[in-house]
């Protein structure tokens, strides 16, 4: 089963097209750009707004710059502190070195419940082991309860975006899924009566599906306390109504103290969705008796992370609390969407992660998709030098591929090591322009252009025209100026 | 169900040495990193941090290990606004969010909740099992057919049947309009503010903060249990379109009791 090659978008980094290959669909989807530029217009115009009337907004990022780093240089520290007073409260810690174990551990907690079906709140670290595919092959339907998670989940779509996942969808593409999958054929488009919709299909699940599965925002180590950031009310409804509740963190979400997220949900909400704060935030600590599930698991997953710790540097990687600006702000973000990065991890935040979450042995591509403007780092509440990361992620693709025979094939490897050939005697470098000169003569217009070239040439005239060679070169020039007047080229 | 213990060594294995690596790296080239910058290596740990609930006894304290506090934090911590000032900024957010906010003195507040019902239109209320019994004696005096039923250990289904709940809060934060629950018996249980449609929610003039780290500040045991609730439900996954009400209330009231 190819499903790149049926237009479906493949997310696992494993599997994926490089970036360029993988960007195609989208650049020659006009209806999938417009959907995305305007959902990103409407966020970046929010977030803009709001970030100009905080006067601190730079000293709230150096805080939680600062508290990110210290969390990740002293990760085992307060992992272990999160663990005992996790367990203190009632809490079971359990401990997943990579997606494979991840997801055996859930399914053997899943069956401990007798659960055939499990609801769950947003979480990207699921999509990230895939879980859902996987509980699926097991006999356990795994229910979304996220509005644009549930739009994905009926139409089988996959995420685009890690804050709003179904941001390439339009209202009359959700009704049509809505009113298939749901069985309501006189459905509007009108997005109050979609999320009612929503809203109707799934109150039942709700209130009689007694196992939930979420991810976390935040785990608090002072406290053992585990912090979900959502909007709709869906994360409250699993969190409080069934009777066992399973939290996947990957191991990098710790906060030393309670009062650090006096910083984070200052800098979150209006970073992620343009607003002063999301609608709902919740925190529990284990188990509460007589409020909320009885029993309460959480994974914590390493999958990659703690490789990515082992330099200074790109451990900042590991700071970021999943808000998205940098997307929303990414030109090229802009262009392809979230689904020609190859992951559930897209834009710039993606093109760091990945590719070192697999240890840089797939999705190399991605430190070359940007063009390396900066916005990203600009627009980061936690301070990510992306452009950094990225180019020191470009130095280790070139290192990997130094040891390749396959760089022999490389047409853009095999014509940079000629120019330098050519570059470096002066024999050659005229020997090149002159028959250069002549070669390019028949592919010049008599406007002066170039308007198209074969084989590899064809790359760059597609695009744009090219000019054609003026008739003298300079050094032709400068060598005739002091025997002949001077002369105008044509 | 036990986790194999090896991974958790392994997963603390790896972390060890890499924030080893990490440090050596660091320091062998000094300035050209700007992780870890911001607090110095002579700091004190934390004392708090091995007591408490949990006897959380660390075996993985790395010598930078250091409290928290230290880290830099110039960002504004207390609000510089009137108290009449911080008051209306906070009717102002909530009104935003489209809550509908009214005010009252301390005297009136019986009345003003019967008002409240009134209005709604509804008729069966949940109320937590520490509301003032005067919150709810006027109500049920004024508005026929009202009933109360208070949550001594309702069923989800009882809730699920209400039309409306009233409770206290913990406390208010004016700059972005969010109410704290803490879930005290004046406050509920988490899913007594989740299941109905409406929420009436009793917030008092004392309880508003201006600026979110004063709420933090009003925190010196932090809570088990805390809900911040900024605005009713709402979601934009739909074009950016904001929709009010998915699954939490779709309507949120606030009364706000001039006790100052």
């Amino acid at each position: 089963m190819n499903l790149a090659a049926a237009g479906h978008p493949v997310l696992d980094p494993t599997l994926a097209p490089p970036f360029p290959q993988a960007a195609l669909p989208v650049l020659r989807n006009p209806q999938l750009r417009k959907n995305v530029a305007h959902a990103i217009d409407v966020i970046q115009a929010k977030r803009a707004k709001l970030v100009a009337e905080k006067a601190d907004w730079q000293e709230l990022r150096s805080a939680a710059s600062a508290i990110r780093d210290h969390a990740l240089e002293n990760l085992g520290y307060y992992l272990e502190q999160f663990e005992a007073r996790c367990t203190a409260a009632g809490g079971v810690v359990h401990w997943a070195t990579d997606a494979a174990e991840a997801r055996a551990i859930i399914l053997e907690l899943l069956r401990q419940e007798n659960a055939s079906e499990v609801i769950k709140i947003k979480t990207m670290t699921s999509a990230e082991i895939q879980l859902n595919p996987f509980l699926e092959a097991a006999g356990i339907s795994a229910y979304e309860t996220d509005l644009a998670e549930i739009i994905l989940q009926l139409g089988d779509e996959e995420p685009s975006h890690i804050v709003v996942p179904a941001l390439h969808i339009n209202r009359s593409q959700v009704r049509e899924i809505f009113a298939r999958r749901m069985g309501l054929k006189d459905l509007s488009d009108d997005p109050q009566a979609l999320t009612n919709a929503a809203r109707t299909w799934l109150r039942q699940k709700f209130l009689t599906i007694p196992t939930a599965i979420s991810g976390a925002n935040f785990l608090i180590a002072e406290t053992g306390s585990v912090v979900v950031v959502e909007s709709e009310g869906n994360g409250r409804m699993c969190l409080t109504l069934p009777r066992a509740m399973i939290t996947l963190a990957g191991i990098e979400k710790v906060l030393p103290r309670f009062q650090d997220l006096e910083v984070m949900l200052q800098l979150l909400a209006r970073s992620a969705t343009g607003e002063r704060m999301n609608p709902y935030t919740s925190l529990w600590t284990g188990v509460t008796p007589g409020d909320g599930p009885e029993r309460f698991h959480v994974v914590l997953l390493d999958n990659g992370r703690s490789s990515i710790l082992a330099s200074s540097r790109e451990r900042q990687t590991l700071k970021c609390i999943r808000c998205a600006a940098c997307m929303n702000t990414c030109p090229v973000y802009r262009q392809t969407g979230g689904h020609a990065y190859g992951s559930v991890y897209p834009g710039p935040i993606g093109a760091i992660l990945t590719p070192q979450l697999m240890r840089m042995q797939h999705a190399q591509s991605l430190p070359y998709a940007s063009s390396l403007c900066g916005a990203c780092y600009e627009v980061c509440p936690v301070k990510i030098n992306i452009p950094e990361v990225l180019l020191d992620l470009r130095a280790l693709v070139t290192d990997q591929e130094r040891g390749q025979f396959r760089r022999f094939l490389d047409p853009m490897y095999l014509g940079l090591r000629i120019a330098n050939l050519i570059f470096s005697r002066a024999w050659l470098f005229h020997a090149a322009q002159f028959f250069g000169r002549i070669g390019l003569r028949f592919f010049t217009r008599k406007d002066g252009w170039i308007h198209s070239l074969p084989s590899l040439g064809a790359k760059w005239t597609q695009t744009r025209d090219l000019r054609g060679l003026p008739s003298q070169t300079f050094h032709g020039w400068w060598a005739a100026r002091g025997s002949k007047p001077m002369k105008e080229a044509k | 169900m036990n986790t194999p213990p090896p991974s958790r060594q392994r997963i603390f294995a790896r972390i060890r040495a890499a924030t080893q690596l990490a440090a050596e790296t660091r320091s062998s080239v000094k300035g050209t990193s700007s992780v870890g910058q911001g607090f110095s290596p002579d700091n004190k740990p934390a004392q708090s941090m091995g007591a408490g609930r949990g006897g959380f006894q660390p075996t993985h304290l790395s010598p930078e290990v250091i409290s928290s506090e230290s880290l830099p934090r110039t960002y504004i911590r207390h609000g510089q606004l009137s108290p009449a000032a911080r008051i209306s900024l906070m009717i102002e957010r909530l009104r935003e969010y489209d809550a509908e906010v009214v005010e009252c003195s301390p005297e009136e507040l019986p009345n003003t909740i019967a008002a409240q019902l009134a209005a709604s239109g509804k008729h069966k209320f949940v109320a937590p099992p520490g509301t003032p019994a005067a919150w709810m004696v006027t109500a049920a005096w004024q508005i026929q057919g009202l009933e109360w039923n208070i949550d001594h250990g309702l069923t989800t289904a009882e809730i699920e049947q209400a039309e409306g709940v009233v409770t206290a809060a913990f406390c208010g934060v004016a700059d972005s309009g969010t109410i704290v629950l803490h879930h005290s018996p004046a406050e509920g249980r988490r899913v007594l503010t989740l299941l109905p449609d409406w929420h009436l929610c009793i917030l008092r003039a004392s309880q508003i903060v201006e600026t979110l780290p004063e709420y933090f500040h009003r925190c010196p045991q932090p809570p088990a249990l805390a809900t911040w609730i900024s605005g009713p439900s709402a979601t934009a996954d739909i074009e950016m379109t904001r929709i009010k009400g998915v699954h939490g209330p779709r309507f949120l009231h606030v009364i706000l009791v001039r006790d100052e």
